[in-house]
Order: structure tokens, then C-alpha cells, then sequence
């Protein structure tokens, strides 16, 4: 694209450095709407001071609304954030005040017109309480002056022309050394899996073990545990980075650190010294796979109410039950078993975790053990792991093999090791939205339809906007809670909101990258089609979008 | 045996270049920057030489801003043991960089010096030679194979038609070429490592040299851009053309 006629760098930043006043008053007045939405529904869904669940189901649309717009309110905040503190260290490029500024004015109408939970699903300020009084504030001079300037069409042009030209708004990681761990796995990403991963994809083929040992040389395993264990105790920022770098080349490679980190999480917060010892380093090291074996068939978002037993005969449980869509089931070493242990309580409260050890399968040969079968789950994408149904026929494992050697404590270990995972699939989602605007950006510059390349049209521009301008949003909002996590602050709620919030944008900016390809797009040949089906998994798995809007919104009015 | 690796920190390979409205340069402002890919490559030979048991210690050196400390760090990252930063604000021509250098030899004595045959940026490819001039040492320039035989190397140079193999004695100055080894990514591990590794700083003007620049750049300019090709419907629309409008023929 020509790039003569852009508007001059310095102007568009001091265009904004003048709004950012008015931005804050804005989000001031969101936070006056967010106390209003709140009480309203507290109206309906509290009794005795508390929420209670079954009011709370009557209003679940309204409540999840509430979740979807506190998930805007604070995204626009941490997307502020973001700018103010790239332009405090005068690292702020001209695109990310335009990415700012078309951010917050999109956002913004979406909360007064409207804000799209699913591409179906439109949860609307009338749903919440809200009347149109209580957005005359968007009619105030200056404000309206802001709204406007970031829903024009000039800036999103701009912002195509500056991504046309090889610019994509900043990270703001602002750490050397998280800036070299990003472009290390950027390179690592762009040499060893771009090239293979359509080929992995469209072959079914596990992630070959060759990329697996390197990863493993590379650390990617050994992020999240303490180094006395044998790990590099990073924190969830440095998690978040090397995520989206290996998702935003194939899903899978930035999902094989999950299954690390939930298993090194259980161990972590939940297992005893010996166990600790046992299973972390070589967790770390990469020498121990792990995979994460909680669904039933009968039951996913309700796993509290799951039916698989392990009974206790002297030293040793013996576990039965069916098993499915764990992923990695195959190739790996140690599986954390979610299973009931106390028959007389049918909900959370029975269960328990158990760490058994497996001998490592392969396609031939998945389950090479006495007791244990299973079969490979076709899918549409998320490959290179492979997904069984599995049947446990008395494993037998050891009473030292209980996860803290408690029973009962489950589920509750497990919900522990929520908020890095949501982080970490938050993280996940924005690898892959990147991943579907980078490739649908050269596909726009390289197809020339009508005389011109296809970007130079407002229908295509106006997709590639939005797609970085959501894309950065999700990106920011994800980082901010792995910072919270990191700081030690409780960050359940925003894990969630990220997760939500950047699972959605995978799946429409995949969607949008599609469009843009045309029949090209719908052919597997083009990776775009693999990035489709790897963006739809994000809104099922680490709790369904329903779950987790529902989570959010009872963490939300419980919380105050 | 001690190696002297020095690193230049040049706008990444990767960004498409844009010239500065008042053609005095290239945009740098807000600009991915990276170590010079065949300084990477420098890095590399020397980290393996020291997995070989041939070195003991790896000096990463830059000349250059505050901001080529991070490239020196990329070099720690990859198993460099410690760096110096020669502090600079000026942009330094390749003789004024091979006076610094000779300097920092001076002090540290490495038996090898290892450097990119030239930086992406100016593409000047004068540095070590003008170096291997001022600190009277052999050189090896080009090589795309090192090999340590008793107390020499064997160096394999790509040339115009073909590849040459001399025998340098130490202290030597090699430089790279593209093919003599792919630079490997710096793992998380040795990037916290890195962190731990010390970076000496020196002001340039401490060496008491005479930097005043010999060259002048006058202006810079984007290369002519390339005009779309056309499809021609047949052989005689092709000949027409070549003679109307590319007026190659007449
Ligand atoms: C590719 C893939 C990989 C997976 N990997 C693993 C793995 O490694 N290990 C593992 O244990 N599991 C894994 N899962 C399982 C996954 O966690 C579950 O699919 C998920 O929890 C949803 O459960 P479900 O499929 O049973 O759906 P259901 O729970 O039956 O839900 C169906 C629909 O109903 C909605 N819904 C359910 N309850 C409510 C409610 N209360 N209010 C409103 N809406 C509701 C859901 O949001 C969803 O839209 C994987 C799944 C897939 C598809």
C-alpha cells in the first residue's frame, strides 16, 4: 500500500495523549454502570446476603451478560493501561494509539448498543438494567469526540496501512528479558513448526517427538515449576509469552506446556514433599508427559458429579471407570486420575486426585498396559496431541500415589490449578487469533481481485482492523491477569475474563481470516483452514463459554 | 584459550526497511532491533568451540548505545560467559569500530577473534580486515568451516568459484559467512542465566583515539521500486511491446 499519505506519526500519538484524560473519565462512568448492573441483578439472585444458585440460574442470560460486560470494562482498562505504559517509557508506536483509540470506541458501542457473548447471543443494556439515561454521557462534547474519532474510518485505515507494512502493535512486555523469550520462541516458532504444522494437522500425525526434545531443551516445561524442583519458577507472564508464540504456530505445541502445567500445579500446591521429589523434576525436564484425565462421558462441565471409583483395599486404590477426551492420553507418563473415593458423597466433596503412572504409548500401541484401553477421538483440529476415550478396568496404584495423600480434596486441588490454566488458555487463544491475522494479512496483500490487491478494499480493511484491535485486547487483559497471578494477588475472576473474552476473539478473528481468503479459505490445503477448526476448541475446553461466564458472574456478585 | 565475539546490534532482518523523510537514514524509532545475523553466527562457532574444550572463555563485545547491552545479552543468552559495551552515541565508521576493537584486544588478549564477515545494515564487510591491519594478526575472512589442527585453524572460505582452505596461526581473526553454522535459540534456562553474567562499560572516549569520520553519507535513498509485470496475450503483443514501450527492440 502507498504509505505517502500517512498521517504524520507524531500527530496521531498527540491526538490520543489528548484523550486519555477523557478516557479515564470514561472509565469512571463504566464503573458507576458496572455498581448499577450489579445491584440490579444482586435484587434478584440474592437471599440471606448471599447469592444463591438456584435465583442466580433463573437469571443466568442476565448474569452472564454482567460477566461479558465487567470482562469489556476491564479489558478497556488494562487496554489503557497498556498505552500509558508504553508512552511513559516512550515506547508507544503511532499504531498502538490507533489500536487504542479504535479499541475503546468499538468496545464502547458494543456495551451501549449491545455487547456479542457468542455471534448469536447479544446481551443488550436493557437486559441489565440499564436505560439510555445512563449513557448520555457518550452524548458530552469531549467524550463523544473520542467515541467518534476511534470508530472512523480513517483510523482503522491506518491501521492497515501501518500492519501492511510489516507493523504490529507492540507487546508492552516491558522486561528485557521477557522481550528476549518472546523473539527466541518467535524464531523457534516461525523455523520448526510453521512450516510443518498443516502438514501435522492435516496428516493427524502427533506432534513428532524430534520438536517435542526440543521444546524440552528449550524449557518449555519447567517454566511454571520452583527451581527446587528442578524447574525455572518464571511466573505466569513469562508462561503467557512463550504460549502464544508456539500456539500462534500450531495450537497443540503451545498446549503441550498445559498439560505440564496442570499436572505441575496439582503436584505443587497439592502433593506431599515425596511427591514433589518425585514428579517435578522430571515433569520439568520434559522426561515425564503428562496428560489430565477428569471427563466422563456422562460428565464434562459437571465433573463434581463424575462416577469413576477407587477403592481403598490396604495399601493400594483400585480405580475403575470410563474416561474420555483426554488429550495426550497415549503418548504420555503419568496421568492425574480425578475419581471418587467416598461413594456416600455424590458431589465434589467425594473425590479425589491420583497421580498414576503409565508406560508411554504410541499410535500402534496407545495404552500398553494391563487394565487400561481406549480409542483415538477424531476431530476437526486441535492435532498433533489425539484425544481417547479411555477405560480404567482395576488400575491398581499405591496409597502413596494420592495426590497429598488426603482424601476428598479433589476437585478442590484441582480448582486450585484454575487460574494458571485459564491464563494459560487465555494465552493459547491469542496465539491462535495471531496466528489467523498474520496469515490472512499476506493473503490480502498477495490476492489481487478487480485490479487491486483485495486489503485495498474497506470490507477486507475493516476485518484486518478489528481482528489486531481484538486481538490486542485479549492479548492485554490475559497478560494482566497473568501479572496479577504473578504478584500474588487472587486473580480467579480476570483468569476467567481472559479466558472468555480471548477465546471468543480467537474463534471470530479465525472466522474473519477466513472470509478474507475466500474459497481459498475453505480448502485444507490453505492453513487458514487448520487455524478455523484450532480456534473452535477454545471456546469448549478449560470451561465452556457458558461455565465460564457463569463463573464470572457469581465470582463477580459474590465478591462484594 | 580465550574468543573475542563481537556483536552488532542493527535493525532485525525481518522489518521492511523505511528511509527517513529527510534522507539522512533509516527509520529507527519504534524499530525491531537485532544482533547482525552473521555476528550470531560468530556467537555460535565460539560456543562450540567451547563445548569442544578448544575455548574456556567467550567475551561478547558491542560498540554502541545503552541499548546494545540487550544484544550483548542475546549473546550471553546463547553461552556467551561475560560482555563489555563500548559506549558510543555516535555511529561509528568500520576503521573507528576496528580502532575500538583493537583496543579492547589490547586488554583482553583473546587468542580468537570471531566477527560477522559484515553487518546488514551499511553491508561494509571492512571491519575484521581493517582490524587483522591494525593489530598486525592473520586472518580468515568468509569462512564457512573452522577447524582447530594442532596449533593452528583451518579455515574453509567461500570464494568466487569455489571454496578455499588456508591455515591461519593464532591469534587469529576469523569472520563468518552465512553457511558455517545455524546459531541456536537461546533456551530459558540460559536466558535467566544470562541475567546473572556481567557486562563491563567503557566509555569510548577513554581510549583517547582519533574517531573523526572519514565518511560522509550524503543521502539515502529507497531503491527504485519495481514496476508489475504485465500478461501479454500473444507473441506478436510481446514484440510490439519490447519495441514501443520497453524499446529494446526496434
Ligand atoms: C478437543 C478436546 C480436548 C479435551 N481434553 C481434555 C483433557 O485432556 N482432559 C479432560 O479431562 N477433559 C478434556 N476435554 C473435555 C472438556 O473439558 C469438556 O468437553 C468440557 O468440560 C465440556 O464438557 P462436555 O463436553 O461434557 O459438555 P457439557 O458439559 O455437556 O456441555 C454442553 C453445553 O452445555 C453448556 N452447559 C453445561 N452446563 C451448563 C450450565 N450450568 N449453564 C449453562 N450452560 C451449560 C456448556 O457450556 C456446553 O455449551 C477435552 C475436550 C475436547 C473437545
Amino acid at each position: 500500500m502507498d504509505s505517502s499519505n500517512l498521517i504524520d506519526k507524531t500527530e496521531i500519538k498527540s491526538e490520543i495523549e489528548d484523550k486519555i484524560n477523557s478516557y479515564d473519565l470514561i472509565l469512571k462512568k463504566l464503573e458507576i454502570l458496572s455498581k448499577k448492573v450489579s445491584s440490579f441483578l444482586k435484587s434478584s439472585c440474592v437471599k440471606d446476603g448471599r447469592v444463591s444458585s438456584s435465583l442466580l440460574e433463573k437469571v443466568q442470560y442476565k448474569s452472564h451478560g454482567y460477566a461479558w460486560f465487567e470482562t469489556y470494562r476491564i479489558s478497556l482498562r488494562e487496554l489503557l493501561q497498556w498505552y500509558k505504559r508504553l508512552s511513559s517509557t516512550n515506547k508507544n508506536s503511532p499504531l498502538d494509539a490507533l489500536v487504542l483509540a479504535g479499541g475503546f470506541s468499538e468496545y464502547l458501542m458494543q456495551i451501549k448498543n449491545g455487547i456479542m457473548m457468542s455471534q448469536s447471543e447479544i446481551i443488550r443494556p436493557e437486559d441489565l438494567g440499564l436505560t439510555s439515561e445512563d449513557f448520555s454521557f457518550f452524548n458530552e462534547e469531549n467524550f463523544s469526540e473520542v467515541i467518534n474519532y476511534g470508530l472512523s474510518e480513517d483510523v482503522k485505515n491506518e491501521i492497515v496501512k501501518y500492519l501492511c507494512q510489516g507493523n504490529f502493535p507492540s507487546l508492552g512486555l516491558g522486561d528485557e528479558t521477557l522481550e528476549m523469550i518472546q523473539d527466541q520462541f518467535k524464531k523457534f516458532t516461525d523455523e520448526e513448526i510453521i512450516p510443518e504444522a498443516n502438514e501435522w494437522h492435516l496428516a493427524d500425525k502427533l506432534i513428532p517427538d524430534e520438536i517435542l526434545s526440543k521444546m524440552s531443551d528449550l524449557g518449555v516445561f519447567s517454566i511454571a515449576i520452583p527451581e527446587e524442583y528442578g524447574g525455572l519458577g518464571m511466573g505466569k507472564v513469562a508462561m503467557c509469552v512463550v504460549t502464544e508464540e508456539l500456539s500462534r504456530g500450531f495450537l497443540a505445541a503451545g498446549s503441550l506446556g498445559t498439560r505440564a502445567e496442570i499436572a505441575g500445579e496439582l503436584i505443587r500446591l497439592g502433593g506431599t514433599e515425596e511427591q514433589k521429589q518425585k514428579y517435578l523434576p522430571k515433569i520439568a525436564s520434559g522426561e515425564t508427559l503428562t496428560t489430565a484425565v477428569f471427563t466422563e462421558p456422562n460428565t464434562g462441565s459437571d465433573l463434581g458429579s463424575l462416577s469413576t471409583r477407587a477403592v481403598l483395599n490396604d495399601e493400594e486404590y483400585t480405580i475403575n471407570g470410563n474416561k474420555t477426551w483426554i488429550t495426550h492420553g497415549a503418548r504420555s507418563d503419568l496421568m492425574t486420575v480425578l475419581a471418587r473415593t467416598n461413594s456416600d458423597e455424590k458431589g465434589y466433596k467425594g473425590l479425589s486426585m491420583f497421580l498414576v503412572e503409565k508406560p508411554r504409548g504410541n499410535c500402534e500401541n496407545p495404552f500398553p498396559m494391563d487394565g487400561m484401553s481406549g480409542s483415538e477421538i477424531e476431530v476437526l483440529g486441535y492435532r498433533g496431541m489425539k484425544e481417547y476415550e479411555i477405560a480404567l478396568d482395576n488400575i491398581k496404584v499405591s496409597k502413596k500415589n494420592l495426590l497429598g495423600e488426603k482424601e476428598g480434596m479433589g476437585f478442590k486441588q484441582l480448582m486450585e490449578t484454575f487460574e494458571s490454566a485459564r491464563i494459560q488458555t487465555a494465552a493459547r487463544a491469542v496465539g491462535v487469533a495471531q496466528s489467523a491475522l498474520d496469515i490472512s494479512l499476506q493473503y490480502a496483500k498477495d490476492r489481487s481481485q478487480f485490479g487491486k490487491p483485495i486489503v485495498e478494499f474497506q470490507r477486507i480493511a475493516m476485518k484486518l482492523a478489528l481482528m489486531v484491535i481484538e486481538t490486542s485486547i485479549a492479548r492485554q487483559i490475559t497478560l494482566f491477569s497473568a501479572r496479577e497471578k504473578d504478584n500474588d494477588e487472587r486473580c480467579d475472576i480476570e483468569a476467567g475474563m481472559a479466558k472468555l473474552l480471548a477465546a471468543r476473539v480467537a474463534w471470530s478473528v479465525a472466522d474473519s481470516g477466513l472470509q478474507i481468503h475466500g474459497g481459498n479459505g475453505y480448502a485444507l490445503e490453505y492453513p487458514i483452514s487448520r487455524v478455523l477448526c484450532d480456534a473452535r476448541i477454545l471456546n469448549i475446553f478449560e470451561g465452556a463459554a457458558e461455565i465460564q461466564a457463569q463463573i464470572v458472574a457469581k465470582g463477580l456478585l459474590g465478591r462484594d | 584459550m580465550k574468543a573475542l565475539v563481537c556483536v552488532k546490534r542493527v535493525i532485525d532482518y525481518n522489518v521492511k526497511i523505511r528511509v527517513k523523510a529527510d534522507k539522512t537514514g533509516v527509520e529507527t524509532e519504534n524499530v525491531k532491533m537485532s544482533m547482525n545475523p552473521f555476528d550470531e553466527i560468530a556467537v555460535e562457532e565460539a560456543v562450540k568451540m567451547k563445548e569442544k574444550g578448544i575455548l574456556n572463555e567467550i567475551v561478547v563485545l558491542s560498540i554502541g548505545s545503552e541499548s546494545s547491552q540487550e544484544t550483548i545479552r542475546s549473546g550471553l543468552a546463547m553461552g556467551g560467559d561475560r560482555g563489555i559495551l563500548v559506549k558510543t552515541t555516535s555511529d561509528l565508521e568500520p576503521l573507528n569500530v576496528a580502532k575500538v576493537i583493537s583496543k579492547i584486544v589490547e586488554k583482553e588478549k583473546p587468542e580468537i577473534i570471531i566477527m560477522g564477515k559484515q553487518a546488514i545494515d551499511d553491508d561494509s564487510n571492512q571491519t575484521g580486515q581493517m582490524l587483522a591491519q591494525i593489530c598486525n594478526l592473520s586472518q580468515a575472512t568468509f569462512a564457512s568451516k573452522v577447524e582447530k589442527n594442532g596449533e593452528k585453524f583451518d579455515v574453509t572460505r567461500e570464494i568466487d568459484g569455489g571454496l578455499e582452505t588456508i591455515s591461519v596461526e593464532l591469534p587469529c581473526i576469523i569472520t563468518t559467512d552465512l553457511r558455517l553454522n545455524e546459531p541456536r535459540y537461546a533456551s530459558l534456562p540460559n536466558i535467566m542465566k544470562a541475567k546473572q553474567k556481567k557486562i563491563e562499560q567503557i566509555d569510548v572516549g577513554s581510549f583517547g583515539l582519533n574517531l573523526e569520520s572519514r565518511l560522509e553519507i550524503i543521502e539515502v535513498n529507497d531503491p527504485p521500486e519495481r514496476k508489475p509485470g504485465i500478461m501479454v496475450q500473444d507473441v506478436e503483443e510481446l514484440i510490439g511491446k519490447l519495441k514501443s514501450e520497453a524499446k529494446v527492440l526496434s
